[in-house]
């Protein structure tokens, strides 16, 4: 029989002054001017004051992880080795572990007829305990526990001593527990979203991440823009359910597993079922949802697949808004035998898609279909003239809930209309060269021009791209331009750099030089001290 | 390397090019396949049935991919479908000239086991 002692709650008429004095001592500790420091050093420092105040030999703290229920030894005095050790207690058994459960004081006079754990504690020669929990606006974060090497009967006024003690403690490391998980989320937030939006002619994107309004509920969302290994454009846009770090790391293995599986060869479908797979076989019970499209630029032809994802929104060149890309199949991580199928849209010249997360529509006390009414209604509406972007445009529109605890991210893709001229500025890397041809391949299918004489034009331009990428020595951040000019006649086109041209320069220069001859009517090239220009003209029709 | 998928048939490797071959990705490509064949293989087949672009880097890499594969007396076969756009490209460049092109990999297979050393009869 444990030799134990329930111990009833703190009697509250109590020497005040005493407390005070506690208080004061303790005050250091807490102060909030101590936040440059870590989490540890604090509760270090704060454990040197327990021990002194309550005349014990030992002090440890663990603390909750929420997302495993175990209590994980954060810092110790006395007993170091908790915490070089990694000491886990599961919630619910042992002496910390009930303390945090049952969420009351326990107090062990001698631990050697006790239910303990730890052994540790037993190895070290403590003799009696008394631990209590950090309670902060209802929630149990962790335990403190105080030890004495030689038997000691913890009073009632010890106990409420150390409770005094571990409420203000509590505060204390709940907010720098707070701050230290948003800093950490953040670093992960900022690793994890593309730093740029690629550059594909022809499309405008814009996109924008917001946490949530409680600093450390952020966590769980992404979006994505990246080139499948078939020249089409990827569009992702992922919720991880949950927040906070745990949130956050998931995210960062579906995101990295969405890359994978895709430079892998697989198309989305297959892509989003072995997503399934994994987040199932991870075990992580952890869900997301998930949409994941795939444009086909020269033909604008759209494929969705919706792993439980809410339906993006399309605007049609004429101003209309409809959902497109519903749920084809519930959440990744849910179900086992989940089927997802792709469907496939056309996403034209002109029009303009939004990928979300479920942070921009959902409000408190409202149906979610009010909510997407909203946006859609957003989306029609949104302006971009004055250099706003799209993304920005809706969000200025839907008005958020700033009460929400959710984060958000949104994806705007805009496909520039028909016009007869296309002006581009790229990085010099090769790396655009892919999108570049189908970009320009997609402008002239819109114009009617026949499929054979886009791939002669396509070729020739990324040809003179190449070279011009080519003489782009120097800074890394160097462009290039292209123009290009439709008349029902002709299609003409001016590849600019500002570096010098090398006639004979590497071999498959030269045989660069002989396709774009053979592919188009005429090549002119022009050699300024201000860099090259390449002309490239292609009669049409007849 | 992004897209390219390798396979080996009977002996024979077959490289299956991605959509796009140029100054991006060329290089690392005729990398990835020239450290594919070994000695006892009579030749290489690069399969470009899904290859949409194909560009002067491109054409460039299998040209000198050929003539290296040529020292060795191995062939590189391309299977490249009658109606891809890439043909045209292949032909201004006059590929033919140095490398075989075939429809489908299956006529590639057999010129390459055809053209190998005789296999013994068994």
């Amino acid at each position: 029989m444990p030799e134990e002692r329930r111990i009833r709650a703190p009697d509250a008429a109590r020497d005040a002054e005493q407390d005070q004095e506690v208080l004061e001592d303790f005050k250091l500790v807490t102060d909030p001017s101590l936040a440059y420091m870590s989490l540890e050093r604090q509760l270090s420092e704060l454990l040197e004051r327990v021990t002194e105040i309550t005349g014990a030999d030992t002090a440890a703290i663990l603390l909750l992880d929420p997302e495993r229920d175990v209590l994980v030894a954060r810092a110790a005095r006395g007993i170091e080795e908790e915490v070089r050790e990694g000491v886990q207690v599961p919630l619910g058994r042992g002496f910390a572990g009930r303390i945090a459960a049952e969420r009351r004081p326990i107090a062990i006079e001698d631990v050697g007829h006790a239910d303990i754990l730890n052994p540790i504690l037993r190895r070290t020669g403590i003799r009696s305990l008394l631990g209590v929990p950090l309670v902060v606006e209802g929630r149990v974060i962790g335990v403190m526990h105080v030890g004495t090497l030689r038997g000691r009967k913890f009073e009632d006024e010890d106990v409420r001593l150390l409770q005094l003690v571990a409420d203000r403690a509590g505060l204390a490391i709940d907010n720098a527990q707070l701050s230290e998980q948003r800093a950490l989320t953040e670093v992960l937030q900022r690793t994890l979203l593309p730093e740029a939006l690629p550059q594909i002619p022809g499309l405008r994107f814009s996109a924008k991440y917001l946490p949530a309004a409680s600093g450390i509920k952020l966590g769980g969302d992404w979006f994505d823009v990246f080139e499948l290994p078939d020249g089409r454009i990827a569009f992702v846009v992922g919720d991880v359910v949950g927040r906070g770090i745990a949130a956050a790391s998931v995210m960062a293995e579906v995101r990295s597993a969405v890359r994978a599986y895709t430079m892998e060869g697989h198309d989305p479908v297959t892509v989003v079922r072995r997503l399934n797979d994994l987040l199932i076989a991870m075990g992580r019970r952890r869900s997301a949802t998930l949409a994941f499209m795939a444009l086909e630029l020269e033909t604008g032809e759209l494929l969705a697949v919706s792993a439980g994802h809410l339906p993006a929104v399309i605007r049609t060149p004429s101003g209309e808004t409809r959902f497109i890309g519903e749920a084809t199949g519930p959440p990744l991580g849910v179900l086992p035998t989940a089927n997802y199928t792709g469907e496939t849209y056309t996403f034209p010249l002109g029009a303009a898609l939004l990928l979300y997360t479920d942070g921009l529509v959902e409000r408190r006390d409202e149906v979610i279909d009010d909510g997407l009414q909203r946006l859609a209604e957003a989306v029609a509406g949104a302006a971009t003239q004055g250099g706003m972007s799209l993304a920005d445009a809706v969000l200025a529109r839907v008005r958020l809930d700033t009460s929400l605890e959710d984060d958000v991210a949104l994806l705007a893709i805009e496909s520039r209309p028909l016009s007869d001229q296309l002006a581009l500025t790229l990085d010099a890397q090769p790396a655009v060269l892919s999108s570049l041809r189908r970009g320009i391949g997609r402008w002239l299918a819109a114009h009617g021009v026949a499929a054979e004489a886009r791939f002669d034009v396509a070729l020739a331009v990324s040809e003179a791209s190449a070279n011009a990428i080519e003489h782009a020595y120097g800074p890394a951040d160097a462009t290039f331009a292209v123009e290009c000019r439709y008349s029902p006649e002709r299609v003409a086109v001016t590849v600019s750099d500002t570096g010098t041209w090398r006639p004979q320069g590497k071999r498959e220069r030269g045989r660069g030089m002989d396709i774009m001859q053979m592919l188009m009517d005429d090549v002119r090239i022009d050699r300024t001290d201000d860099g090259t220009r390449v002309l490239l003209t292609k009669r049409l029709g007849g | 390397l992004r897209g390219l998928e390798l396979e080996d048939s009977d002996g024979v490797p077959v490289a299956r090019l991605p959509a796009d071959v140029d100054a991006a990705n060329a290089e690392s490509i005729g990398e990835v396949i020239a450290a594919s064949f070994s000695h006892d293989s009579p030749g290489v087949i690069a399969d470009l049935t899904a290859t949409r672009y194909l560009d002067s880097t491109g054409i460039d890499m299998l040209f000198r991919l050929g003539e290296r594969m040529a020292t060795r007396r191995q062939s590189l076969h391309l299977v490249v479908p009658e109606e891809a756009p890439v043909r045209r490209i292949l032909e201004i460049v006059s590929m033919s000239d140095i490398v075989a092109i075939h429809p489908d990999v299956t006529s590639a297979l057999g010129a390459v086991r055809g053209d190998g050393a005789p296999t013994p009869a068994s």
